[in-house]
């Protein structure tokens, strides 16, 4: 990957070795030479070329990128009415005849007039229709996006079981749309910019006006701003150029694929960032009890969202520590067994050959290899891995006397438990430490677990969002802030909206080395 | 900085790796000791008995293990203290000892009564592995390895179902207690108060219990049965108690937990068992001139068990002179058992210490005439209290109906 990284950057500086003339021609047909010539011939660049007007007629061309332009609107709209245009076009030609076409002929949305060919290149490839008239040194942009998409369906990251089943696609004026749908407030902002040199990739920020804290929609931007990167293929990148700490395994960045999240994070005054190509939107700052949170514990009565949320808690500890525990407590401290269980699992180790570690380390990456097969295998197939998997690794392993059944139990639990913890991004920092944590128990036993946990919570403790203190309410603690945390009170006792965006609390990130890779 | 930073990392990973693992303990490389014994041999040195779990044995599952083999081997060996006798069994043994889950301590009636107790539990409470709440019993009549040698049906465990037996004794008959290490260097040390620890004692051919057929059968020859009370005086065994001498001891210690006992009622001995549910027990002692006084008052509640002559228990009258009969009688054996303790010189009800609470200074003088001469001549006076609380599920016996 980093190879591929450096190897686009050379093909960034041989990129374009002519620079683009500034402006266009006056005449047609050295406009569209330039254009042939500036990309390529592709075919997937359409130029329709027609005469309008009467006596003399006067050449002009449609210029498109199929596949990205509404094909019906440019028939109907362009091309069937500037065939259709019969006025005379007179002496004035060129020049205000586009005018008159822009104001009078041509029928969609929007229309602009450009003069500058790296914004014209830039609309056309964007799947906007140029229209070129001879004799004019103006071209018209007609918004023709369009193309094939995917169609609004379920998400399938984060499904609940009561609440919209709508979630976002690979395009954001959708996704945008679908937020705008939810929050019918003219102070519902957005910012766009492009990222990327070559991708030019969209990216929108939104946010609620008077309700995100200024200094983070300062900071959100400048972070954008600051990237300089060849290529954005996935909210990822954006992700990982713009988080405060790059070296820590808990992501600084909530990424979600409901509409009705996003909303109602603006709503407690996050920023939203909206990328073209993916449905993944991040929202910004994040806090880690937000990783423990699920849109079903706001549609759900609280009662039943706060025991869940505890729940979360307990799996995530679980998934964390779980096995870690178990060979710290064999290895070390078996007097902390009672003697009837103590019994039980010496019984079943007498026979087995390796260490505890070794054997949990065996089981634990068994699991992550049929995890990770099951990830990329077809699903017709995947199946059959997990029957190869349950039987194989877990029956035979244990009748083989290579592991023991309550280590094998110990296992699949925590697999269990990783799965259950609604954020993907926080499971995989569980997944990660859980081998640290496993090392430190065989090494120290719970006093190593222990030591571990205090770096991590230190850790923690140290990690800013976008200023905001990632443990927030809890470190700094902040009482009036604890009603949606790890708890859920009922709607009508939350008085005020959690208000994490404590403009004290902001800090410039102190991140050096992921503002280097940026520059 | 960073060299700074990147010297920590590898301070830190060194520091887990050379250092960590040194205590690691695999558990197949563990033998767990479940109980302990300490005999004495014809040369008057220690013989320790050390019970090891064969895991595989007692553990069903999978394996298919348990009942083909003994659950468990002993091993013994003499030494001139406890902790020479485990540096030789360890020589036998393939795997470490580990004293964690050590549920038992059986000390031979022979080392009771001619060595003592009192130097025996410092190593108990020395070594970091065993538990302070580890249960001390008491053989009678046989040596402590062979009871540990004894193979048991229902606790796969012979440790273990020694202690539950002497649990559901104590919970039931009120005539044992369970004494933990702890305890009894309690009252080893507390001038004025002398441990009671319960004895075990086997039933049939000791040999015979160490197979594996003895308890396939469905009557086992052998077992192994709570037996008596200890008596101890200065460190040693000087007496057994049983029955309602045992009880009423433990009556005016406040240990009983639950007990039967039947009073006579119309004529009739042992007409109606009446069943002790709580009790609670409070000592105050005075001295007068130099002469103890000590008042034993018992509270007792309890409901009606068994009735085998008519009577009418819906009235209150009734009730209230059953519970005299009760009262009376639970006085009869607190008495009896003061009288047995005052010949055998030998305070084990703590009532010493209840004076040495009450007159601090005057206790120095005569804590060392305590329990020959004070204990035995001291004033005691026992009030009991006894309250029906309920009849069970009926009032009155069906025995009524059929008098009419």
């Amino acid at each position: 990957m980093f190879s591929f990284f450096e190897h686009s950057k050379k093909t960034s500086k041989n990129y374009s070795p002519e620079p683009l003339p500034k402006t266009i021609k006056s005449s047609l047909s050295d406009n569209l030479a330039l254009l042939k010539q500036k990309t390529g011939k592709s075919p997937d660049i359409i130029i329709r070329s027609l005469k309008i007007g009467n006596q003399p007629k006067v050449k002009a061309a449609v210029v498109y990128v199929s596949g990205i332009v509404d094909t019906q609107t440019i028939n109907e709209f362009l091309i069937e009415v500037l065939i259709n245009y019969k006025e005379k076009p007179g002496n004035e030609a060129g020049q205000e005849l586009i005018e008159k076409i822009a104001e009078e002929v041509v029928s969609v949305g929007s229309i602009k007039t450009e003069t500058e060919w790296s914004s014209l290149f830039e609309s056309l490839l964007s799947g906007n229709a140029l229209i070129f008239i001879d004799g004019a040194a103006k071209a018209l942009t007609a918004g023709t996006k369009g193309g094939e998409k995917r169609a609004i369906q379920e998400p399938s990251t984060q499904s609940t079981v009561r609440g919209s089943r709508e979630g976002f696609t690979e395009s954001m004026e959708t996704n945008m749309a679908m937020v705008r749908r939810i929050i019918k407030n003219p102070n519902l902002w957005i910012e766009s910019i492009k990222i990327g040199n070559q991708t030019r990739t969209d990216v929108s920020i939104m946010y609620i006006n008077g309700s995100a804290e200024s200094a983070v929609i300062e900071e959100v931007k400048k972070r954008l701003k600051k990237i300089k990167i060849d290529s954005i293929l996935e909210s990822g990148y954006i992700e990982q150029l713009i988080e405060d700490q790059t070296m820590s395994p808990f992501p600084t960045l909530y990424y979600t694929e409901r509409p009705d999240i996003v909303a109602g994070n603006l709503l407690e005054g996050r920023v939203a960032v909206f990328i073209n190509g993916t449905p993944f939107t991040l929202l910004a700052p994040a806090v880690f009890v937000q990783f423990f949170q699920a849109s079903d514990d706001y549609y759900t009565r609280f009662d039943i969202a706060t025991a869940t949320r505890f729940l979360r808690a307990f799996i995530f500890l679980i998934s964390l520590l779980g096995p870690a525990t178990f060979v710290a407590a064999i290895t070390y401290h078996h007097e902390m067994i009672p003697t009837t269980l103590l019994i039980v699992i010496a019984a079943q180790r007498e026979s087995v050959p390796f260490p505890a570690i070794f054997e949990a380390l065996i089981m634990e990456v068994t699991f992550e290899i049929l995890r990770e097969a099951g990830l990329r295998l077809p699903k017709a197939i995947g199946s059959t891995v997990s029957i190869v998997g349950g039987l194989v690794v877990g029956q035979a392993a244990v009748q083989a006397g290579i592991v023991s059944p309550t280590m094998l139990i110990i296992v699949a639990i925590t697999a269990i438990a990783s799965f259950a913890t609604p954020s993907f991004a926080v499971a995989i920092s569980a997944r990660l430490l859980r081998f640290a944590f496993m090392i430190c128990a065989a090494s120290l036993g719970f006093y190593g677990i222990m030591l571990a946990l205090f770096m991590m919570v230190a850790h923690l403790c140290s990690l800013r969002s976008f200023g905001i203190p990632y443990m927030a309410p809890f470190a700094p603690f902040m009482p009036g802030n604890l009603g949606d945390t790890l708890v859920r009170i009922p709607w009508w006792s939350m008085k005020k909206k959690t208000q994490l965006m404590n403009h004290k609390n902001i800090q410039e990130s102190k991140n050096k080395k992921s503002q280097s890779l940026k520059t | 900085m960073k060299h700074k930073r990147s010297f920590f990392a590898f301070i830190l990973i060194s520091l887990t790796v050379v250092s960590g693992c040194w205590d690691k303990r695999e558990m197949n490389e563990l033998a767990f000791v479940s109980a302990f014994a300490v005999d004495l041999n014809e040369e008057g040195k220690y013989v320790g008995t050390f019970q090891i779990i064969n895991p595989g044995n007692v553990a069903g599952g999978l394996q298919g293990g348990g009942g083909q083999n003994a659950s468990i081997t002993v091993y013994s060996a003499a030494g001139d203290n406890l902790l020479e006798t485990e540096g030789h069994v360890s020589m036998k043994v393939s795997r470490d000892l580990y004293y964690a889950h050590t549920n038992l301590i059986i000390i031979s009636e022979k080392v009771a009564s001619e060595k003592g107790i009192t130097e025996l539990f410092d190593l108990f409470e020395r070594a970091r592995e065993f538990r302070t709440t580890t249960n001390v019993v008491l053989t009678r009549n046989s040596s402590a390895e062979e009871m540990l040698s004894v193979l048991t049906e229902k606790d796969k465990i012979p440790a273990e179902q020694i202690v539950n037996n002497l649990k559901g004794a104590e919970e039931s008959q009120g005539e044992y207690q369970k004494i933990t290490i702890d305890n009894v260097i309690n009252s080893l040390i507390t001038s004025g108060n002398e441990p009671l620890i319960s004895a075990f004692s086997i039933k049939g051919e000791p040999k015979k219990g160490t197979k594996m057929e003895n308890i396939q059968a469905s009557q086992p020859e052998v077992r192994m049965e709570p037996n008596g009370l200890g008596v101890f005086k200065n460190g040693k065994l000087i007496d057994w108690l049983e029955g309602e001498t045992a009880r009423g001891t433990l009556w005016a210690t406040d240990k009983v937990q639950a007990t039967s006992l039947n009073i006579t009622w119309k004529n009739k001995k042992d007409a109606i068992a009446y069943q002790v549910v709580r009790q609670k027990t409070k000592i105050a002692a005075q001295l007068k001139k130099d002469r103890p006084k000590i008042s034993i008052s018992v509270r007792a509640e309890g409901r009606i068990a068994e009735v085998s002559v008519s009577s009418d228990l819906t009235n209150p009258h009734t009730l209230a002179a059953i519970e005299k009969e009760v009262a009376k009688e639970i006085k009869e054996e607190i008495e009896k058992a003061i009288y047995h303790a005052q010949i055998n010189k030998s305070d084990t009800f703590g009532f010493g210490d209840a004076i040495h609470r009450s007159h601090p200074d005057k206790w120095k003088k005569i804590k060392s005439e305590w329990n020959n001469e004070y204990f035995p001549s001291s004033d005691i006076e026992v009030k009991v209290e006894a309250f029906i609380r309920r009849t069970g599920l009926r009032t009155n016996s069906y025995l009524s109906d059929l008098e009419q």
